[in-house]
């Protein structure tokens, strides 16, 4: 139950942040949304890190720095989330948002790409994501 | 609306590369730490891009008090999906977390809550969103169903000593 409740709560906050996002970005500018919404999580993840007394961020010189640059992609999702919600609704950017992800991730695992673990792809996955397809069809009818 | 399409793919596409960069960054890092690195580099990474196309007109702007708590919302994913995965395990969290980002996203396009613009409701776009649940929960659990099946019909069918799904 309270892993459900868990998900659920975190999939309201990762469309609630879309919308934020893209009505912050309406009152300041795209950059200028990115920019402030970064900046203050960074400074409240910093906060949770620092009253855990969390020390692990020593272990990053073992991270390969491909890897560890990960966090610089977010330029180019929030840009992107924002003009898609701009330019067609919440509902939308986040259908084709997941099925682009899970296409991702079938080409990263099928191939064993980045350190995954390399997984074989079932028909049950091709079969969901076309359902998903048809789904973002049926949306924008 | 063809840009709004096309831009949807490329974010989606970065969002699946970046989790999967953060997830080898977890293996040695501690899930805020990671979370704070992250942060720290998609801010100067939107502070440079925003500084190449705009220059200094990056910092003229005119913020209403809400917009520096915005924040809140990066930590509230982050301890609620790890929560989540943490109980559930991977396949069965990020199922439902994907549903219930869709379904949200249809209240809030119904609502237009937060000056968003308002996208009447339809019973098309519920079937639309429900179709892409379905996608989602066959495409997470899918896996499990088919070795499920697997390991019966081996069961049945051999000696019953089938150990190693596949």
């Amino acid at each position: 139950m309270r892993g459900i409740f868990f998900a659920l709560a975190g999939g309201f906050f990762l469309t609630f942040q879309s919308v934020a996002n893209a009505t912050i970005s309406t009152g300041i500018g795209t950059w200028q949304a990115a920019t402030m919404t970064q900046f203050t999580g960074f400074v409240l993840a910093l906060l949770i890190v620092v009253m855990l007394g969390d020390r692990s961020y020593l272990n990053l010189k073992t991270v390969p720095p491909l890897y560890a640059s990960g966090g610089m992609l977010a330029a180019v999702v929030l840009y992107s989330n924002m003009t898609a919600v701009h330019r067609m609704g919440v509902t939308l950017t986040i259908g084709i948002f997941l099925i682009a992800q899970l296409v991702a991730a079938v080409m990263i695992d099928s191939k064993g790409w980045f350190d995954m673990a390399k997984q074989r792809i079932g028909r049950t996955q091709i079969a969901g994501l076309l359902l998903m397809i048809a789904g973002v069809i049926v949306l924008k009818w | 609306m063809a840009i709004g399409i096309l831009l949807a793919l490329l974010g989606g596409a970065f969002v699946c590369l970046q989790n999967t960069f953060n997830a080898n960054v977890k293996k040695h890092v501690s899930v805020w730490s990671t979370t704070a690195l992250v942060l720290l580099l998609g801010f100067l990474a939107s502070l440079a891009a925003g500084l190449a196309f705009e220059g200094s007109r990056l910092f003229e702007f005119q913020a209403q008090p809400w917009f520096w708590f915005s924040g809140i919302l990066g930590v509230g994913v982050v301890a609620c999906v790890t929560q989540g995965v943490q109980i559930l395990g991977p396949s069965r969290a990020i199922s439902l977390i994907m549903v219930s980002q869709i379904f949200f996203g249809l209240m809030w396009d119904t609502l237009g809550w937060f000056g968003l613009e308002k996208v009447a409701f339809t019973w098309q776009s519920l079937l639309g969103v429900l179709l892409i649940s379905g996608g989602v929960l066959l495409f997470q659990l899918g896996p499990r169903l088919e070795q499920h099946n697997a390991l019966k019909r081996k069961s049945v069918g051999m000696d019953g000593s089938a150990r190693r799904p596949l």
